[in-house]
């Protein structure tokens, strides 16, 4: 691409435009090959590095023993297949590509490794973005933001289908930007496909489909019109078309339909403010303060840029805080519109290097001499700062923890996995465990390789997952000889102490022997100790 | 996590920890002959061998043909699955038992029943894997002895005596004052110090032959030794009989005597009802011997009492020391049994009786037991012992339906995302060389001037 052929796209945005975007002054080493490569580069580096350390520290939890053992089951595992159905809850896209990783490694790391790359892919096309949208300074701050996010990281390391969906919802929002200029059939027919796969990977991306339609209804613009978006959302339901077909071809409906009716009807999970309380952090305080800043700042000249980051915001974010169901990782694709929108003051900012403040800061007591030496360096040093604060916590919480309980998606189950492969080298072929919760008894059945109950499956229909099994009495179990070991666990017994208390009497009355114990060391005053996490009890009726 | 907390968890792991600590195994017993340190023996109700495993692959099951004549007509009744039935056998005793031997020629199956004015279509019925998932599945993996004799053709009481004693000297009755001296094989057990128990599901221990008198049916039917005034009256040998439910709690604590045998009650599968009990209680037996320690030093045998009116096609043998009953149901789980073998050595209960004298060097009971063949055919000692692989049991719930990857129908949901994704990827390849193509054109004008 020719210098000039860049100054096309870069002022072919601003035509539909009602107010200029950042306008990039651009220096000789931006226009140098080093300039335009060096700095995305170095952005996507730390973005791998940050997905891909120690990226097997921790073993799966619940959620990944989950995704991964279906993926298994499509690579041909037959022991996993009764235990992780290959048509579960929901489409397989995923799964499918984890499946190839699988059969070529078939290692923790194959897997995650697929959604790390994701996570990375991500990353290139927020920048792909930013720069489309605001110039390439706010597509570099956009990507550098989105590559230590702790949210974005910490989702992206584990094997979710949310890192995907989020990667190729940024692709979608990405088609969308260029339709508004650009061929706008042949680029919302992308959009709509882009979409598709990101409702392959995740049926929630439905709701993103929202967000883009809001925006194409209410802020059409530039050579987009409302006429186009039939093309789009033929294409987007074409391609989704996939989950509920390939389900059918399975002849697996039944399974998808039970699953339906009981996230329609299950009860809420979380309460309704869950994301405001434990989003902020994970996303960052100082990003969504510069998101906000980005749209009070223009809030009398609000664009189509800023409506479209904000419709692709606001409507998942709704839509989620009113559905029943939460869970941590459900907003992970808003992430990259918020730090585009962050990266529009700090964008702005690295245009006032060269001494040229806006007319509103015109009037600041500035000195020449200040402006000159602080200025350059003001908009590069937002940026860093704003992204160690980011750095901080995700260094800390990707490295492997001491804890012994965690939020559901947010990392591994303490001393899943080691437990899980005591089972598989130590207890007898067609023996059967009984759990506290199915969170442990996932990561146990994927690692052990052998079925795991779960107490505290409900027997109520509406109250639990249909591929879950309930013991509705299981004193008559275990006596019954249907389950020869006992699992006592560190989460099942934070989150749900009646089943835990449930567990330990089945194991007195039951003549329990403690045949393995996996523990965490943890600090206390004496020292560092370690702390039971899983214990497993043989049991004898 | 508050410092409290954390010592306060640590103080419950170590608790839990030091609760349920593994006991030490407890010394059960004298030198082998063999790695079996530990020999069960479950004792089941009636059923023949052709009721069970007629239809099991490679056994010597029905004969091609069979067709048991009703009556003196020309009408005659084939094998036939009980499969989902609930079929039952009532009114046998020793006179129809006979008549359906017919001196050897096993042609009275149907005949007897029908000359009580009665239909003995039933007695040719079957049953198979579905209904006996453990008793096959253990077939498959373990031995399955396909020429193993009740001792008599009729009795619980004379062939449970058999079962201990290797002799019935009053028949299918217990003698007025029990067997008084007639020695058991937990006699020459407990003289050459070697540990054992017996083993009672449901134990009443009141209930014995001396205080119930001559009611077959009872518990002491099931168990002889309680029609001994010795093993009921001495409270060290009494000592040694156990509920069950002992059997688990031996295997918890470590104290698993070196020889068991076990009397099952209302699981012992002899009427329809109790069949999928039957096979649950031997699994929990099987499969808690499996996770056990003592997997790798034990064996569990389990066979039926006697046929109990069902068809089988063998007539009884003779040997030297009489004439045995019908063919029953046998079968041998070890970590050394053979794997999936079909054991057709002429076998009886008198055959473990064998194996318990040999391995642990004791004197016979009788001629029975002396000239049977022992058990340790079934048996390869030169191989490592094998892990366990627990037994199915009965279906308690349903299945999650699963569709295998193999499944074509699989193939053509995977097949239908390709072409899909195939088709996105199309879209978003023409829409870029599209803009690229553009761009191209309208960078050409400006890179001429």
């Amino acid at each position: 691409m020719t210098p000039s052929t860049r100054a096309n796209w870069v002022l072919r945005i601003a035509e539909p435009e009602t107010h200029a975007p950042v306008v990039t002054t651009r220096t000789a080493f931006t226009r140098s090959a080093a300039g335009r490569l060096l700095p995305p580069s170095a952005v996507l580096a730390l973005a791998a590095y940050l997905r891909f350390r120690q990226l097997t520290a921790v073993g799966f939890n619940s959620d990944e023993a989950v995704y991964t053992g279906s993926a298994q089951a499509l690579a041909g595992h037959r022991a996993l297949e009764s235990m992780f159905p290959i048509f579960r809850a929901h489409p397989i896209l995923v799964q499918l590509i984890i499946a190839q990783a699988l059969r070529i490694s078939d290692t923790d790391w194959s897997a995650r490794a697929v959604t790390a790359g994701f996570g990375v892919l991500a990353v290139w096309l927020t920048y792909l973005l930013g720069a489309r949208l605001y110039g390439r300074a706010a597509g570099l701050a956009a990507a550098g933001l989105l590559a230590v996010m702790p949210y974005h990281v910490l989702v992206s390391r584990q094997v979710l289908l949310d890192g995907p969906m989020t990667c190729f919802g940024v692709l979608s929002l990405y088609c969308v930007v260029r339709a508004v200029d650009d061929a706008p059939r042949r680029w919302i027919a992308a959009a709509g496909a882009a979409l598709g796969l990101a409702a392959l990977s995740k049926e929630t991306a439905v709701v993103l489909a929202g967000g883009l339609f809001v925006f194409g209804v209410v802020a059409a613009t530039g050579r987009l019109r409302p006429r186009h978006l039939p093309i789009g959302l033929g294409v987007f339901l074409v391609v989704f078309s996939a989950y509920p077909l390939g389900v059918k071809l399975a002849g697996a409906s039944s399974t998808g339909q039970n699953f339906l009716l009981w996230q329609l009807l299950r009860r809420a999970n979380h309460p309704l403010w869950f994301y405001f309380t434990t989003l902020p952090s994970a996303i960052g305080p100082a990003v969504l303060l510069l998101a906000a800043l980005a749209l009070i700042t223009q809030r009398s000249r609000l664009g189509w840029r800023e409506r479209l980051l904000v419709c692709w915001t606001v409507v998942p974010a709704l839509f989620f805080t009113f559905w029943p169901v939460k869970g941590y990782q459900y907003l992970l694709p808003v992430a990259p519109a918020l730090t585009v929108l962050a990266a529009v003051p700090i964008a702005r900012l690295w245009n006032t290097r060269h001494g040229v403040l806006p007319r509103r800061l015109e009037r600041l007591p500035l000195s020449r001499g200040v402006r000159g030496a602080l200025l350059p360096v003001a908009a590069p040093l937002l940026a860093l700062g704003v992204m160690a604060t980011l750095f901080v916590p995700t260094w800390q919480q990707t490295s492997p923890s001491t804890s012994t309980a965690f939020l559901a998606g947010t990392g591994g189950l303490p001393g899943g996995r080691a437990a899980g492969q005591w089972i598989a080298g130590h207890i007898p072929e067609g023996a059967q465990l009984l759990g506290g919760g199915p969170s442990i008894a996932n990561v146990l059945e994927y690692y052990g390789d052998h079925p795991v109950g779960a107490l505290s499956v409900s027997t109520d229909p509406r109250d639990r997952n249909p591929v879950y099994h309930p013991v509705p009495n299981p004193d008559l179990a275990v006596r019954a000889g249907e389950y020869q070991y006992l699992v006592w666990d560190s989460f099942t017994a934070a989150r749900t102490p009646y089943f835990a208390a449930e567990l330990r009497r089945l194991v007195d009355r039951y003549h329990g022997v403690a045949v393995y114990t996996g523990t965490v060391p943890v600090s206390t005053a004496i020292g560092a100790a370690p702390v039971p996490v899983i214990i497993i009890y043989e049991v004898h009726p | 996590m508050s410092r409290f907390r954390k010592l306060a968890a640590l103080a419950a792991g170590c608790a839990l920890l030091a609760v349920n600590a593994p006991a030490a195994d407890a010394a059960s017993g004298s030198a082998t002959t063999t790695p079996i340190k530990h020999f069960i023996y479950l004792m089941q109700g009636a059923r023949s061998f052709d009721d069970y495993f007629g239809s099991y692959p490679g056994a010597d099951g029905f004969p091609a043909g069979e067709c048991q004549k009703v009556g003196s007509g020309s009408g005659c009744v084939r094998p036939h699955s009980l499969d989902g039935q609930s079929a039952g056998l009532a009114g046998i005793d020793g006179p129809l038992i006979a008549h359906e031997v017919d001196g050897g020629r096993m042609d009275g199956f149907v005949s007897a029943f029908a000359q009580q004015d009665r239909s003995g279509q039933t007695a040719m019925g079957y049953y198979n894997g579905a209904e006996l998932p453990t008793d096959w599945a253990a077939a498959g993996q373990y031995v399955l002895f396909d020429q193993f004799y009740s001792d008599d053709e009729f009795g619980t009481t004379a062939n449970r005596a058999d079962w201990v004693a290797a002799a019935d000297p009053d028949g299918n009755r217990v003698p007025t004052g029990g067997y008084d001296e007639l020695p058991t094989i937990f006699d020459r057990l407990q003289a050459a110090g070697v540990s054992w128990k017996f083993y009672v599901q449901d134990y009443n221990p009141k209930n014995t032959g001396l205080a119930a008198g001559k009611n077959a049916d009872d518990q002491a039917a099931r168990v002889p030794l309680l029609d001994y005034a010795r093993f009921l009256d001495d409270p060290e040998l009494r000592g040694h009989i156990e509920d069950l439910s002992q059997y688990y709690a031996d295997l918890a604590d470590g104290t698993l005597p070196a020889v068991a045998y076990v009397a099952s009650s209302g699981e012992d599968e002899q009427s329809a009802h109790s069949i999928a009990a039957g096979q649950r209680l031997i699994q929990t037996m099987v499969n808690q011997l499996m996770v056990s320690r003592y997997w790798d030093s034990s064996a569990l045998l389990w066979s039926y009492d006697q046929s109990g009116g069902w068809f089988d096609q063998e007539a009884p043998p003779k040997t030297a020391a009489g004439t045995l009953g019908l063919r029953v149901p046998a079968v041998l789980v070890s970590a050394y049994a053979k794997q999936g073998s079909i054991d057709a050595t002429l076998s009886d209960p008198e055959s473990a009786l064998r194996f318990i004298e040999q391995n642990w060097g004791l004197a016979p009971l009788t001629a029975r037991d002396a000239d049977a063949n022992s058990l340790t055919g079934a048996f390869d000692f030169a191989a490592a012992p094998r892990p366990a692989r627990l037994l199915p049991g009965p279906a308690t719930a349903s299945a999650i339906a699963t569709v295998a990857a193999a499944d074509p129908r699989t193939g053509k949901a995977v097949a239908l995302y390709a072409v899909l994704v195939a088709g996105c990827v199309v879209l978003l390849a023409v829409a870029a060389a599209a803009t690229l193509r553009r761009n191209r054109s309208l960078a050409e004008p400006a890179g001429r001037s």
